[in-house]
């Protein structure tokens, strides 16, 4: 019997547990709760832990310097792992917790709670460039600060042209569009890219990179019987690392490596080593090899850290500038003496026109009609292990 | 004094609830569930939500695994299976939801009977392997099957309504959801106590001796392989239509075991068991979540660590309560009730 009594305390003590825990809280003068997800053990985790903590620091950062108009940011958020349901299932309990704005993470996810967000009127930015979601007619809440994905691959088509007849080069290049296997790998295809790709009259091809592959070789073995001469990757550091090695020891020497933004990072050189030499990279969000003037306040936060920006990285940039133009929102909205409602921050983000984000992006502008906040990037190359700018802001014609 | 349950008839023997006392339990118990939603919080109720839904599905599981001796691996299959021949049904081809589900689970029970023929041939681990390929074939169907199940985008299904109004609420879903899941359990209650139910126990006993006494092995396997799938696909258009929005990651092979660690934790061949399991296995991360987003502000650092820590947490308790009372939840409950019955004057 005492074994049922033990048992019988630890449910009792868990049951008791559990009830305790979640409470309400908000109102018109205590913390602005926002919610978020991360993805800090799933496929994408090599990318989405320094996001995940720029986002954090800028909140933390932001607090300790007086929050939003003496309000502090009470950040709600779990990692859900790259999983659309405990997305959902997160999103919908954060919600209930009384968070007004969101900070998302992944294609697939933000896609599918595009329409839950338009009914909740949740203000939502996502770390997920996926053209559509830009579009307010189709989303009407989400808000891309990032180039979205369609406007980065017209780009690096564009530019991809360009350095061919600079090379001298008569004809057409071929390229191949190697991608992660998930909505956020497919996006700049689908939406746009293929077609436009076409309409240059470039010959292009698509690649999945299958879920948990330990080489890419036979992928790189069809790349290279296509005949490639420029090989586009919407994927993120991980994987590309791995193609970059098994294209070098295939000995794909003529093949120009291009990154969009989730594989062009340290995390890139750090894994592929002198693979890396000569590979483009796509970035919307300046590295922390530009010292510009829009991250004095992440360098100094991180010193007090005993860390520094460079270590950090790019994606840590890119999550403390998202939720910085995210509070730029909040802000407007408390300033304009408004109720913090998502249809007001809504708004006050739409009313947003040339912010100014100190040389990390292209000035962020939003209005009604139009959710792309950003529609430049530069392009930089990997020389001697850095990624050295390459090109200056490059816009979508 | 009483000190058993000593019956003397066949027809106190048979009843479904044979004491004044279980009467009384079923009762409060039923008080409870129809209170419990004026006075839950949201969070509570989502999670009262999910236990309902996933005692359906161990419930299905239950009736192949524990009552006929069948293990399947393919739990995560039929799920699918059942969602997304919901989300079709409605998304796709405009059914109203209140129809699809019904369709949804009988097209679940077809499934199920297709992949259940291996088992004519296969016994034990070798039948857990071919379910397993029925695991695999389906999930690289649904990611594959672009134009049908758009392939790993998930799906999006309109929400459930029924004169304009919206059903996937937790307070409304609540009912719905609690509705089934009595429904199945009645029906699976009853079901054990008639021919067929015992033709499945006697396969499970053992299927030669079964075959022996006029038992028609083939045919009640397949039988138990569409009833358990039935109830399965049920759960799944459930959930397909409580979520509205479905991926194929929610229906891998990790579901599955969740499912057999659920009807295994709870107790196998026992309806009670199913509940207490699919409770159990709901409650036990959310605590551990709850838990570790209240250490994580007042512990930062841990926020990397903490899923991988949440998992072993998981795994860590399983294994305590596995040792402790292998029988399952079921069986502790048992015990509890006995003890009380006779008490104080037990030996």
């Amino acid at each position: 019997m005492k074994r049922v009594w033990m048992l019988t305390a630890v449910l009792v003590f868990m049951s008791l547990a559990l009830v305790a825990c979640p409470g309400r809280g908000g109102g018109e003068t205590g913390p602005i709760k926002v919610g978020a997800i991360f993805d800090l053990s799933g496929p994408t985790s090599d990318v989405g832990t320094p996001y995940a903590e720029g986002i954090q620091d800028f909140v933390k950062w932001l607090n300790e310097n007086g929050g939003i108009n003496g309000r502090p940011i009470e950040l709600i958020y779990q990692d859900y792992a790259y999983q659309v349901p405990r997305a959902e299932q997160l999103y919908t309990e954060f919600v209930q917790q009384g968070v007004v704005v969101f900070m998302g993470w992944g294609t697939g996810d933000t896609e599918a709670l595009r329409g839950r967000i338009a009914e909740d009127k949740i203000p939502f930015m996502s770390a997920s460039y996926s053209h559509v979601l830009g579009n307010p007619a189709e989303a009407p809440y989400n808000f891309l600060v990032g180039t979205s994905y369609s406007h980065q691959f017209f780009i690096v088509l564009d530019w991809i042209v360009e350095d061919w007849r600079a090379r001298g080069e008569s004809g057409t290049p071929k390229v191949a569009f190697m991608h992660h296997p998930s909505p956020f790998g497919l996006s700049p295809w689908e939406q746009g890219g293929e077609k436009y790709a076409r309409e240059l009259g470039l010959e292009v091809q698509p690649f999945e990179m299958p879920r948990g592959a330990t080489d890419f070789i036979p992928q790189l073995s069809q790349i290279r019987d296509f005949g490639a001469q420029y090989v586009v990757f919407q994927t993120v550091s991980s994987p590309a690392a791995l193609a970059l090695k098994n294209a070098k020891s295939l000995g794909m020497t003529d093949v120009t490596f291009i990154c969009l933004n989730w594989c062009a990072d340290e995390i890139l050189i750090k894994l592929a080593g002198d693979a890396a030499e000569g590979t483009i990279g796509a970035f919307p969000f300046t590295p922390p090899t530009l010292d510009v003037p829009g991250m004095k306040d992440a360098r100094e936060f991180l010193k007090a850290q005993n860390t520094t920006l460079e270590e950090k990285g790019v994606h840590y940039i890119q999550g403390w500038a998202t939720m910085r133009v995210m509070v730029e929102g909040i802000r407007k909205t408390i300033a304009g003496g408004q109720a913090l409602t998502g249809e007001n921050i809504k708004a006050a983000l739409e009313s947003i026109t040339n912010l100014d984000t100190g040389g990390v992006t292209v000035p962020i502008t939003f209005t009604p009609q139009d959710h792309w906040g950003s529609k430049g990037m530069r392009l930089f190359k990997v020389e001697n292990g850095q990624w050295q700018q390459l090109t200056d802001y490059l816009y979508v014609q | 004094m009483e000190c058993g349950v000593y019956f003397t008839t066949y027809k106190d023997d048979m009843a479904l609830r044979r004491k004044p006392l279980e009467k009384l339990r079923l009762a409060l118990f039923a008080a409870l569930v129809v209170i419990f939603p004026f006075i839950a919080s949201p969070y509570w109720l989502n999670l009262a939500n999910q236990i309902a839904l996933a005692t359906i599905g161990a419930i299905g599981l239950n009736i192949l695994v524990g009552y006929t001796g069948q293990i399947s691996l393919g739990q995560g299959a039929f799920m699918a299976v059942g969602a997304y021949g919901a989300g079709v049904l409605t998304a796709r081809l405009g059914i109203p939801f209140w129809l699809s589900i019904p369709i949804a689970a009988l097209i679940t029970a077809a499934v199920g009977v297709l992949f259940g023929l291996p088992s004519l041939r296969l016994k034990g681990l070798y039948l857990a392997i071919a379910t397993l390929a029925a695991q695999e074939i389906v999930e690289w169907t649904v990611v594959h099957w672009t134009s049908l199940t758009g392939g790993v985008e998930a799906m999006v299904i309109p929400a459930p309504r029924i004169l304009n109004m919206r059903l996937n609420t937790d307070f409304r879903f609540y009912w719905i959801a609690v509705g089934m899941a009595a429904l199945t359990a009645l029906f699976t209650a009853n079901l054990f106590r008639s021919r067929v139910g015992r033709a499945f126990v006697a396969i499970r006993d053992q299927d030669i001796a079964a075959e022996v006494i006029g038992v028609n092995v083939y045919l009640y396997k397949l039988l138990a392989f569409g009833t358990s799938s039935f109830f399965v696909g049920l759960s799944g258009a459930l959930l397909a239509h409580y979520r509205t929005i479905i991926s194929w990651e929610r229906f891998t092979l990790e579901t599955s075991i969740v499912y057999l660690a659920m009807i295994i934790i709870g107790g196998l061949g026992s309806i009670q068991g199913s509940f207490f399991g699919a409770a159990f296995m709901t409650l036990l991360p959310a605590f551990i979540n709850t838990a570790g987003r209240a250490l994580q502000s007042t512990f930062p650092a841990i926020a990397t660590v903490l899923p991988a820590v949440q998992q072993s947490i998981f795994g860590a308790i399983i294994i305590f309560f596995l040792i402790v009372e292998p029988e399952g939840l079921a069986k502790l409950w048992r015990d509890i009730k006995n003890y009380f019955y006779v008490w104080p004057f037990s030996y």
